[in-house]
């Protein structure tokens, strides 16, 4: 696959706490500015790949965007390990000739509607699990939401390892600052010091306020095709180097929570996907200009950063604290501010920070970027790609 | 509002309520090659057999992780509360939850006994507290 596609064009809405439009609406602007941004028309378009948590299908997007004949539809997991699935699927359909200009996109009310942190709500006695989402073994006991179930796997990287929260609060402010500098984030103009993360109200030890990701009303798009087209697309884009999904030998059944029973709670499968990932686009991670990692919490980006070959098991969190994460760091993540402060669209608007980098449009634009990661996940399976700067 | 309930008549997980409610721990374990398997499923996917049953085990285990909930989300699960995740003694890879009440300090690798609370629509969940030494439970 290597270099063989490319994404041609990306959209997005704003981001904020209240879109006050449906996700379908959200969703067609999105994939709209993707369309035009790829200098093609809805008519063009003959495959959409959607994430499984997305309440908008893929005939209801294509039906309000006015897409006249779909040939390839396709779903890819859910929630962060979709956005680098979606990559790898739209690249698998157009080599495959089952399609020509993949749309992929993820729409989300996810503050004002359908709120992850909320966890699973009952309006009295209700039962749960079975048919094997294996919920009965979980959800009773008060284990609710994801931030619970990565306060878990915290602790025990700090039983380990001894990690710490101001190695968590690092990675936070990284995000910030980034954030800071990018107009269309949410965090733009507000900054935040080690002290106002630490002092930050606690959710579920040891994870506080600011190790959380910003629930957010938005969406985003990008459109994928056969890298000969890059030359016609008005903006250029990004070629798809590479893709890496994985699941572990002791993968688990059910959403994430099963997790749990992993034989290391703390190995996060990107560690597997990247395996695949570094072979397909053969490059290692010293080669990676700039990197997009999946940051719905603190520490699923710290686990990621050692699956994915920054740093060794447990080294996560010195890594966060010594500076080459920054943006004028040796290796720069989430450069604009990612699902911590820029908004969290799911990791969707990970990759289009990844094109905007390789494009050189990025508000913190990282000079001389040639190969940008991006990652999902990153539980209970991981996925990845790699995309490269246009020659 | 009240509390989230297992859905006990699972064909494949089942078994272990129905233990719980006998006042039982049960771990769904493969006759052929003794692998501990949880979630439990029909086919043991360590020797590829399909030999599995269930297992009574001692109620004892490890204290794996934790974390105190300080955010409420849920209105029958009134915070703080402490969620644990125990490694189970006599079967290797199984780890299951459990609800402390409060926000008690707590190590790593601390014993932890299983006791079993049964829930307003009668269904039985294993439950977990901090073994203390020389105190039965």
């Amino acid at each position: 696959m290597r270099d063989r596609c490319a994404i041609i064009g990306i959209g997005a809405t704003d981001f904020s706490r209240d879109s006050k439009r449906s996700v379908v609406t959200l969703a067609t602007q999105a994939s709209l500015a993707a369309i035009a941004d790829a200098g093609l028309a809805p008519a063009d378009i003959d495959g959409i790949v959607r994430c499984n948590h997305d309440q908008v299908t893929h005939n209801a997007l294509a039906a309000a965007i006015g897409v006249p004949n779909l040939t390839y539809w396709g779903e890819t997991g859910p929630g962060g390990v979709a956005p680098c699935a979606m990559l790898g699927q739209a690249v698998g359909a157009i080599l495959s000739g089952q399609a020509r200009a993949v749309l992929a996109f993820r729409s989300l009310n996810g503050r004002s509607e359908v709120r992850y942190g909320a966890g699973v709500q009952s309006p009295g006695v209700q039962q749960v699990g079975g048919f094997g989402t294996y919920d009965e073994f979980y959800l009773p006991y008060g284990l609710l939401a994801a931030g619970q179930l990565f306060a878990l796997i915290a602790q025990r990287h700090m039983i380990q390892f001894g990690t710490t929260s101001e190695q968590l609060g690092a990675l936070a402010m990284i995000c910030r600052r980034n954030a800071e500098r990018t107009p269309h984030a949410q965090m733009y103009g507000r900054p935040m010091t080690l002290e106002n993360y630490l002092a930050s109200r606690m959710i579920s030890t040891p994870l506080r306020l600011f190790d959380y990701c910003l629930e957010s009303d938005g969406a985003c798009a990008v459109v994928i095709t056969t890298a000969d087209r890059l030359k016609d697309a008005p903006h250029g884009g990004a070629y798809i180097r590479g893709v890496g999904l994985g699941c572990p030998p002791d993968m688990k059944g059910g959403m994430m929570f099963p997790i749990t029973t992993r034989t290391d709670m703390t190995e996060v499968p990107g560690y597997i996907a990247a395996k695949a990932l570094y072979r397909n686009a053969g490059v290692g991670p010293e080669e990676i200009d700039v990197a997009q990692i999946y940051d719905c919490f603190t520490i699923s980006l710290l686990l990621q950063l050692e699956a994915y070959g920054f740093c060794g098991r447990g080294e996560g969190g010195p890594l966060a604290e010594s500076g080459a994460l920054n943006h004028d760091g040796r290796m720069p993540i989430n450069t604009a501010g990612g699902n911590m402060s820029e908004g969290y669209i799911h990791g969707m608007n990970h990759i289009l920070e990844a094109v905007r980098q390789l494009r050189g449009t990025a508000a913190n634009q990282i000079a001389g970027a040639e190969l940008c990661l991006i990652t999902g996940g990153p539980l209970p399976t991981g996925s990845s790609a790699v995309l490269r700067k246009a020659s | 509002m009240g509390p989230l309930v297992p859905f006990i008549h699972d064909r494949d997980t089942a078994g272990f309520f129905e233990a719980a409610a006998g006042g039982r721990l049960v771990v769904r374990t493969c006759a052929d090659c003794a692998a501990s398997i949880h979630p439990p499923t029909a086919h043991c996917p360590y020797c590829g057999g399909w030999n599995t049953g269930w297992r009574t085990v001692a109620g004892t285990g490890r204290l794996h992780s934790w974390t105190t909930v300080t955010h409420q989300i849920h209105p029958a699960y009134p915070t703080p509360y402490t969620l644990v995740v125990v490694a189970v003694d006599e079967a290797p890879g199984v780890r299951l939850i459990g609800t402390l009440p409060g926000a008690p300090a707590l190590r790593a690798e601390q014993p932890m006994r299983v006791l079993f609370e049964t829930l307003p629509d009668g269904s039985v969940l294993p439950q977990w507290r901090v073994d203390e030494v020389g105190v039965p439970t």
